[in-house]
């Protein structure tokens, strides 16, 4: 595995930079594995945590008004307190502590969880608490004339809200779901409390073979940093993507019809 | 007498304490072109958000072909996907080029296939001259082709009336021009419209039926010769009088 380094091997390293690197090389696959994980639990866990946060800040944003028939009525309020309640709790706590409370209370209910899983759950319910105050907000942020245009030609609210409030909210809080990404990337190092082996797991367990914990998570935190890093510069490309340019061509087929 | 495609009856609509339409009766007949007149603050928006459901009335109801439109969203889908609306702020939709402005709901709320919504979106487009800025967005239109995106992408639905909310007030001066043409030429195709204006030479043009509208109550509702020419209240002759001389 440590091939890639072997140009420049050390076995006898004294500077903090040396060290940085012989543990690399010494314990390449636990970092490149702790890489994977990292990156696994917080791209899985990111996405399905966003899908989670539309869904909440939809139910967040529905209006019954005095013409709903009661059971509808009762319906959508029982669904907004369930998921304001949601929203709070998981705002409010901490995710460390949710990390424990989700993995030991499940396992002891008797549901044998790993705790890969257990970390993609804590990451996708902690993404999706925040997405759904960011597509609320996103919503907010949409005048409400594009909704009467739709719904002035029949459109249902709920296609409205998928054909027209939610495209235009999306593209508003690109950035805001780019920023959670980055956060998650580097809020996974927090589930090595549940014995997930991702990247700050393994810079613990690295540093401890050799009590060398500075040299250690200094390896880590460059990987972190590049991740991030890139991700960023990824994101900004997919959003000047989707803007899309400020060209338009004149649709010159038709143009002798005027 | 051809039975009245809307109907107004006895309707009235508050905001709180605020009584912003007194008992409005009036009815919608095919072809009829209707002018909507009267100061700032009558109620003239908010009796055609009525009309369409966008504000619920206090009392009283609206007819479609002599039937109440209920409040049950899917009737109240049906009946607006008939009865088409233009706004005083477009309305368009920012994300989307002007061609699936005019596409979306004829697809998502007719469901036409799409060479026939893209068939019609071209017709209506062409209709109001903008069929060559299919490919553009919103923002990178003048207000005045804005709102004439925005009468072809009512048109699009087939509506059997469609209703004007002040299409041309939000507009620099050099650009209502052509969204009158527009609308008169409109007019001229048998069209049933009703249209909110504060453009006097408009309605007394094209109207076939001119409506005064002042505090909440439909003062005058006459030719437009008569109104113009002879009003009957004081409260028209005082209107008129500001806009026609000032
Ligand atoms: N959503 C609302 N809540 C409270 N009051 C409202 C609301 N909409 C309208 N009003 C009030 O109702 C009255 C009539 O408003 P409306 O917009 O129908 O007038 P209008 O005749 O269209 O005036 P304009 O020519 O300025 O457009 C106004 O006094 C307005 O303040
Ligand atoms: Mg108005």
């Amino acid at each position: 595995m440590a091939m890639a380094f072997d140009f420049l091997t050390i076995t006898n390293p004294q500077s903090s930079l040396e060290w940085m690197v012989f543990l690399t090389q010494k314990y390449f696959s636990m970092f490149v594995e702790g890489t994977l994980l990292t990156l696994y639990i917080s791209i899985i866990g990111t996405f399905l945590g966003f899908a989670l946060g539309y869904v909440i800040g939809v139910i967040q944003d529905l209006q019954v008004s005095k013409v709903d028939l009661l059971p509808k009525r009762v319906l959508v309020g029982i669904c907004k307190l369930v998921a304001s309640a949601y929203v709070e709790l998981f705002r409010d706590t901490p995710m460390i502590v949710q990390a424990m409370i989700i993995y030991y209370g499940i396992r002891q209910v008797g549901v044998d969880i790993t705790p890969v899983a257990a970390g993609i759950l804590v990451t996708v319910l902690n993404t999706g608490a925040y997405m759904a105050e960011t597509v609320r907000g996103g919503i907010g942020s949409i005048d409400l004339g594009q909704r009467e245009g739709a719904w002035a030609m029949g459109m249902s609210p709920l296609a409205t809200m998928l054909y027209v409030v939610l495209p235009q909210a999306f593209r508003n809080i690109l950035p805001e779901m780019a920023n959670t990404f980055l956060t998650n990337l580097k809020m996974t190092s927090v589930l090595n409390v549940i014995a997930v082996q991702e990247l700050f797991m393994a810079a613990k367990t690295v540093g401890g073979n050799y009590y060398k914990y500075f040299e250690s998570y200094l390896v880590i935190a460059v990987i972190y940093f590049v991740l991030c890093f890139l991700f960023n510069k990824v994101f900004l490309l997919v959003e000047k993507w989707i803007r899309g340019t400020d060209d338009y061509a004149l649709a010159i087929e038709y143009l002798e019809s005027e | 007498m051809e039975e009245a495609i809307l109907g107004v009856r006895d309707l009235s609509k508050s905001f709180g304490n605020h009584e912003v339409l007194r008992k409005i009766d009036m009815e919608v007949f095919p072809k009829e072109i209707i002018c909507i007149v009267g100061s700032s603050g009558s109620g003239k928006s908010t009796l055609l958000r009525c009309i369409n459901r966008l504000e619920r009335q206090t009392s009283g109801q609206v007819l479609f072909h002599g039937q109440e439109v209920r409040d049950v969203q899917s009737e109240i889908n049906e009946y607006r996907s008939k009865v088409g609306m233009v706004f005083q702020s477009f309305n368009l939709f920012d994300h989307l080029t002007v061609l699936d402005n005019c596409m979306l709901c004829t697809r998502k709320v007719l469901h036409l296939a799409k060479d026939e919504a893209f068939g019609r979106a071209i017709e209506h487009l062409k209709q109001v001259g903008m069929a060559p800025f299919i490919h553009a967005k919103p923002s990178q239109l003048s207000g005045g082709q804005k709102q004439r995106v925005a009468i072809a992408r009512a048109l699009c639905m087939n509506p059997e009336v469609l209703l004007f909310d002040e299409p041309t007030s939000a507009l620099d001066p050099e650009m209502v021009g052509e969204v009158l043409t527009v609308m008169r030429q409109l007019a001229s195709t048998g069209l049933t419209m009703v249209v909110v204006t504060h453009e006097m030479a408009f309605a007394r043009d094209v109207s076939t039926r001119t409506i005064f509208m002042d505090r909440g109550f439909v003062v005058e509702d006459a030719p437009p010769q008569e109104l113009f020419q002879h009003p009957k209240s004081p409260r028209t002759r005082e209107f008129l009088s500001r806009y026609l001389e000032g």
